[in-house]
């Protein structure tokens, strides 16, 4: 049926352009989808109702009280008590602790065209928070230290040209892991690289029109577990995540599984080969951290850290998962 | 008369706001970028509109062009500071060298503004899987689950609201 297929591809279209790259070419484009899809990405910036209320009653409070001054503090804190996700993270971010943390910023801008859009140093002139945005994603950055020590792990970056990023990044100072090829399983152009910190590097341009379930962000953690299809169970208690496209061996073990949780996405398979388990750091916003916790305890972690709100406004807890991997949970508090 | 019934009374804001909120929100959702900057930007103009409306008069501007420009000076005054928060001598952050909207820019504001409002008068199914869609950025599976359909349900009703958006978008001759 052709309406059927256009809702199909109608949707592929949204789903890529709500957690993608840049909008994909689009082979013979259908010129009712074509208009279709102009609709759809304007919808994107549809403002929340929420928010047009809490606006419209907080003037109407200093309308009617007529103090009408500049501040509308009130109805901005209360709407944006909505947005659990601190602007420029998203659900998902890997948080790289190495050491030096300045130099592994120097690398990400140089191998991936990272932009610094923050860095606090510490007493000590060392690193202890920094941000970097990769394409649509971001990696947050620490210096290691005796509280936390270092932790690389393995990286999806979706780029538009593989090819292009694995030169740049072995120009950076990354060893070849393998070179981009078309024979990858996953159907994209892919190659691997690990940068002189001991990060692993999967550096992949999709093929064709494939955005997967939820569309692709450029920046994904990948994890390789031992009994990763343990994980699976475990995130889904914990955070309420969605295992998209899980491939399977015969005898079981996760060839590869996507993720989701809220609106990233993150990757684990089975530990092979030279591709072993790397204990990370990730950080993870959810609407409620406090549950969140709560729910992670249940689901077989230890705590790091008691949820508690933050000097620079977020509410944050921390736990350690059976992997070792340690989950930094936090509730943007719009401060 | 709406913009003298307010200045009389503060308490009528409420119909200026709402016939340009759609129209002061696109505007500057498409200089930030960011739902959140939008979002406290359009709460900054609005309370600066309401502080300054006695100062208000017809001299040959339009209320919503006044607004326009209450919101080109707080993109422009958000750059600024973001710069003095971050300063990165690589990249400056561009400071919109105009601050008078182009006609262009002008009509695409209208047309999104127009869009904003037509989402309000969907059918109420078909309402609710954008803003789940769109706004809440939920995936097919999840709405299916929190509205009790399928998931090909809900890619025909996503469908099925894009289509009516566009075809009042033109006129109704979609």
């Amino acid at each position: 049926m052709a309406k059927r297929s256009l809702a199909l591809q109608l949707d592929e279209a949204v789903q890529a352009m709500l957690v993608s790259l840049q909008p994909r070419p689009e082979k013979a484009p259908d010129r009712e989808l074509t208009a279709l899809v102009r609709v759809a990405q304007a919808l994107r910036e549809l403002p929340r109702k929420e928010f047009r209320a809490a606006l419209k009653s907080d003037l109407q409070r200093r309308g009617s009280m007529n103090e009408g001054t500049a501040a509308g503090a009130g109805a901005a804190a209360a709407a944006r008590a909505l947005h659990y996700q601190r602007p420029g993270l998203t659900s998902i971010t890997p948080y790289v602790i190495v050491r030096p943390a300045a130099q592994f910023i120097e690398f990400l801008k140089m191998a991936f065209e990272g932009v610094e859009r923050v860095r606090m140093p510490a007493p000590d002139g060392s690193i202890m928070h920094a941000e970097v945005s990769v394409g649509n994603g971001a990696i947050e950055v620490g210096d290691g230290n005796e509280e936390y020590p270092t932790a690389p792990g393995a990286i999806h970056l979706y780029v538009d040209d593989a090819d292009a990023t694995y030169d740049s990044a072995l120009q950076a100072g990354a060893t070849s892991i393998y070179a981009p090829t078309d024979d990858h399983p996953s159907g994209d152009r892919w190659g691997a690289a690990k940068d002189q910190f001991g990060n692993l590097w999967y550096i992949a341009t999709p093929k064709g029109w494939t955005p997967g379930p939820e569309g692709l962000r450029s920046v994904q953690p990948y994890l390789h577990l031992r009994e990763a299809h343990k994980m699976i169970a475990f995130l889904e208690a914990a955070f309420g995540a969605e295992a998209m496209g899980v491939h399977k061996s015969p005898e079981g073990a996760v060839l590869h599984a996507t993720i989701r949780i809220g609106n990233a996405t993150l990757e684990i398979d089975e530990a092979h080969g030279e591709f072993q388990p790397m204990p990370c750091h990730l950080h993870v916003y959810v609407p409620d951290t406090d549950a969140v916790y709560a729910q992670a305890l249940r689901a077989g972690a230890t705590s790091i850290e008691t949820p508690q709100d933050k000097p620079y406004g977020d509410r944050a807890a921390g736990v350690k998962d059976a992997w070792g991997n340690s989950w930094f949970i936090a509730t943007y508090l719009g401060r | 008369m709406l913009v003298e019934a307010a200045q009389s009374d503060p308490a009528k804001f409420d119909a200026l706001y709402d016939l340009n909120f759609e129209r002061v929100y696109a505007f500057l959702a498409s200089r930030v970028r960011d739902r959140a900057a939008a979002e406290d930007l359009t709460s900054e103009v609005f309370h600066k509109a309401l502080a300054n409306l006695p100062r208000y008069e017809w001299r040959g501007v339009p209320f919503a062009a006044w607004l326009l420009r209450i919101a080109a000076n707080a993109v422009a005054d958000q750059f600024k500071r973001a710069a003095r928060e971050f300063p990165s001598p690589d990249d400056p952050p561009e400071a919109p060298a105009d601050r008078d909207l182009q006609a262009s820019e002008l009509r695409a504001i209208e047309h999104r503004a127009q869009l904003f409002h037509l989402v309000g008068q969907l059918p109420e199914v078909q309402k609710r899987v954008v803003y789940e869609r769109f706004v809440e950025q939920r995936s097919i599976r999840e709405i299916a689950k929190r509205l009790g359909k399928t998931p090909g349900a809900i890619k025909q009703l996503q469908l099925r609201a894009v289509q009516n958006l566009r075809a009042q978008m033109e006129g109704g001759h979609g």
